[in-house]
């Protein structure tokens, strides 16, 4: 879509996709530093993964019978008015055709763990918002993996690829105009917003798409005639303090302008540096279970040195082919960033897990992250261990990552694609 | 199973028996005490698996017998009971306390499902109950608490000819003492490593008593050890690993040091400390006749104190962290530490500083405690 002439449309973003606003790649990215990604129709798209022969028709989930009210809907029953928290019985005159399915809430959170997982491998500032959707901090990956031009299509395929499911996702400067961005974006589709568009995108939407503004605000603010973003942001924040109170007021001037000075909240104790690998097929042998952790390890003990940090915390996750999923984690004496240590310590709660079924995908993370510092041991058992990785490390930094590895990764030929964020070795 | 016996004693011997079981034990059986009335006087024992505790009291027996009832449960009346004699019956399902007017009646554990107590035949010598008590407080605070390094959990028992010599070490610092050892015709060196959780318990209960027979297994499938004094028993399982050879650690000797008063030096840590973040070190600097503390904290808040010190050497700054530091020098039980300072090979990193006690400001004292602590990196 032409992005120029998208931003004089002024109508109302409805869910059902037919006020739909996209950008492309021409979009000037630097400013957007802050993806809000949300799963289309979710709860709907979960349910027809498993039923792709009613792809295309209205369905609606929740259980059939007039007590009950729709728990979700598909865009094809959304036209016909229908949407969630509405009694079935209304749902079922407005589109007599809809098809109900039971919601089925086990898997919808473990889809929901799946894309939160993909998530945070691409960014450590994650903050999820509900089951289906969270802001995914991207200032500090440009030169790493690009802007949001190339993060959000990438993010987007990766999530369709692995879960089936589609997400729709607005960047901006800030989390509210990104939010609204993914709304209008909606379904399948990506909204950039520029710093220097956001006036230009907020101030035709009604307020209602002023965060924190429900149907009681809405009814106050048409009160004094403010129906639209630029009815408000046209009215001095001293008018709407005194209409709507101190805080209220100022918080509504600030969104209508687009200024919303809230960082992701990402707490310093859940900074954590993971790598995770889904195998080709599932892997029972021990050996090569192993193997794949040594590899991941490694490469998260090289992004600890590298960041001169240390973490307490080392994390196992295993996921199997039923996609059960299981974590385990053990608290070190002290906080490490010597691969040796991260990878006895995965390995020993691999080995406790005992007998597994077929592995899918093994994870190794290490967290609560500080710092590098002198312990003040009088003997360190892994010091030798640290510095030989620290010589690996230098090595890699002048002659690359294949000249020297440990032994046992040697026999690993097939080249492989990781998922951390840093990518491969 | 039908017994009279002293409020008071009754209490004790329960409470010994429960001390040392786990608050959550893996089998809800390993939480009974196993009460078992015989002609000689009642016997109260547990057992966990890891560590069993039996002890042998005077009561009136009326009938033999043996019961196992919450050991929680049981500790906790025993300790709440008026001071009048205690009648304990077993009445079939149930185990009934009387005492003056208040009546209990216990559930009664099955006794067929509980293991039997372990007895511990090896290798036995004595030390005196007193100096033993003293230097597990000594030495057990040095232990690590982390239960992912095992090894160092325990405090290691090393018995030669005429010492028992007690040590431990969490990797910041390394705790040593000796006591006298009573080996009888047994003199060649053996070593046991104790839950250092146990071993404190040893201490605290069996302190009073004049001397403790000690038996540490010989070399086989269960590596145990046995406390024992006139009427009561701990036993526990050895803890299985190598003990890193800390003792080497010790410098041979060291004229550089610093003798201060402990008191002066305990007090003056504790109120520098006060601005400092935990695990934040302290910063002390030695020179001609004093030693200067010094702390910074987050908040931007700062503390200093100088207190009186004789210096034999060069002066000297280092970083350490406070609790490390009051751990030792309290240890020393003396009225004042003589703190050495050695130097390591690498120069980027000091050298550990061992610390003894002395009874004057002058007076060197051959002392058989010593703890030695490694210094943090100066950042300043």
């Amino acid at each position: 879509m032409d992005v120029g002439t998208a931003w004089d449309d002024g109508g109302v973003s409805k869910q059902d996709g037919s006020n739909r606003l996209v950008s492309g790649p021409e979009v000037d990215d630097t400013t957007a530093t802050i993806l809000h990604v949300d799963l289309d129709a979710f709860f709907a798209s979960a349910s027809l993964l498993a039923r792709p022969e009613l792809l295309g028709r209205p369905v609606v989930i929740g259980h059939d019978s007039s007590r009950s009210v729709v728990t979700a809907a598909t865009y094809e029953a959304r036209k016909y008015g229908v949407h969630s928290a509405m009694p079935m019985a209304r749902a079922l005159r407005l589109c007599p055709n809809a098809i109900i399915l039971d919601p089925d809430f086990a898997l919808y959170s473990r889809l929901s763990q799946q894309v939160m997982g993909i998530l945070d491998e691409t960014s450590p500032e994650v903050e999820r918002l509900g089951i289906d959707e969270a802001f995914v901090g991207i200032a500090g990956l440009r030169r790493l993996a690009g802007g949001a031009n190339r993060i959000g299509p990438t993010l987007r395929a990766r999530i369709h690829a692995e879960t089936g499911l589609v997400a729709s996702i607005g960047a901006a400067g800030t989390k509210y105009v990104a939010k609204l961005a993914s709304s209008r974006a909606k379904p399948d589709g990506m909204l950039v917003v520029p710093n220097e568009r956001v006036v230009d995108f907020l101030h035709p939407q009604p307020v209602s798409a002023l965060w924190g503004v429900g149907p009681a605000q809405q009814e106050r603010l048409a009160r004094y005639g403010l129906h639209t973003i630029a009815d408000v942001a046209h009215t001095s924040p001293e008018r709407l303090s005194s209409w709507f109170g101190e805080a209220t007021g100022r918080h509504l001037a600030d969104l209508a302008w687009g200024r919303d000075p809230r960082a992701i909240t990402e707490r310093e104790q859940d900074k954590s540096f993971g790598h995770n690998h889904t195998f080709f097929r599932d892997v029972t042998d021990r050996a090569e279970q192993q193997g794949e952790i040594l590899r991941l390890a490694t490469g998260v003990g090289r992004r600890l040195r590298d960041a001169g940090v240390q973490a307490r915390t080392v994390t196992l996750t295993v996921r199997f082919h039923d996609f059960r999923t299981i974590t385990r984690s053990r608290t070190l004496p002290e906080a490490t960033d010597v691969t040796r240590v991260i990878v006895e310590t995965a390995w020993s709660l691999l080995e406790q897990l005992g007998e597994l079924p077929p592995v899918r995908l093994l994870g190794v993370r290490a967290s609560s992250v500080q710092a590098a510092a002198d312990h003040g041991l009088l003997w360190d058992d892994t010091e030798t261990w640290g510095s030989a990785e620290r010589a690996m490390d230098a090595v890699h930094d002048r002659f690359g990552a294949a000249t020297v590895v440990p032994a046992s990764m040697l026999r690993r030929e097939r080249k492989r694609e990781d998922t951390g964020p840093s990518g491969g070795d | 199973m039908k017994f009279v016996i002293n409020r008071d004693v009754f209490s004790d011997a329960v409470s010994f028996a429960v001390k040392l079981l786990p608050q959550r034990p893996t089998m809800p059986i390993l939480s009974g005490v196993r009460i078992e009335a015989t002609p000689d006087g009642v016997v109260f024992s547990s057992f966990d698996f890891e560590s069993s505790a039996r002890t042998s009291v005077q009561a009136d027996v009326g009938a033999e017998g043996v019961v196992l009832v919450s050991g929680k449960m049981m500790s906790d009346i025993a300790a709440k009971l008026p001071q009048r004699e205690v009648r304990v019956e077993d009445d079939g399902t149930k185990v009934s306390i009387r005492c003056g007017n208040a009546n209990f009646s216990l559930a009664k554990m099955p006794l067929e499902e509980y293991p039997t107590v372990p007895t511990v035949e090896g290798r036995t010598g004595v030390v005196e109950g007193k100096a033993f008590a003293e230097a597990i407080g000594q030495v057990a605070i040095a232990a690590s608490r982390e239960d992912v390094t095992p090894v160092i959990t325990g405090v290691q028992l090393e018995a030669s000819d005429t010492t028992l010599t007690l040590i431990a070490t969490d990797r910041y610092r390394v705790s040593v003492r000796s006591v006298q050892w009573d080996a009888g015709e047994h003199t060649d060196a053996v070593t046991s490593l104790v839950p250092a959780r146990t071993l404190m318990e040893v201490g605290r209960t069996f302190g009073g008593s004049e001397r403790i027979e000690i038996t540490m297994s010989e070399a086989g499938e269960r590596q145990q050890i046995a406390f024992s004094t006139a009427d009561r028993t701990v036993t526990s399982l050895l803890i299985k690993g190598n003990y890193p050879p800390v003792r080497r650690l010790f410098p041979e000797s060291s004229e550089h040091h610093a003798v201060v008063n402990t008191a002066e030096l305990v007090d003056a840590t504790r109120r520098v400390q006060l601005v400092l973040d935990a695990e934040a070190a302290i910063r002390y600097t030695f020179s001609e006749g004093q030693a200067q503390l010094e702390a910074i904290g987050s908040e931007q808040a700062q503390a200093s104190e100088i207190i009186d010190a004789v210096l034999e050497g060069d002066d000297i700054v280092l970083s350490i962290k406070p609790q490390l530091l009051i751990d030792g020098i309290q240890a020393t039980h003396s009225e004042f530490v003589r703190v050495s300072f050695t130097h390591s090979e690498n120069t980027n990193k000091p050298g550990p500083m061992l610390i003894r006690g002395q009874t004057s400001r002058d007076d060197a004292e051959a002392t058989d405690f010593k703890y030695l602590l490694q210094p943090n990196l100066l950042l300043r």
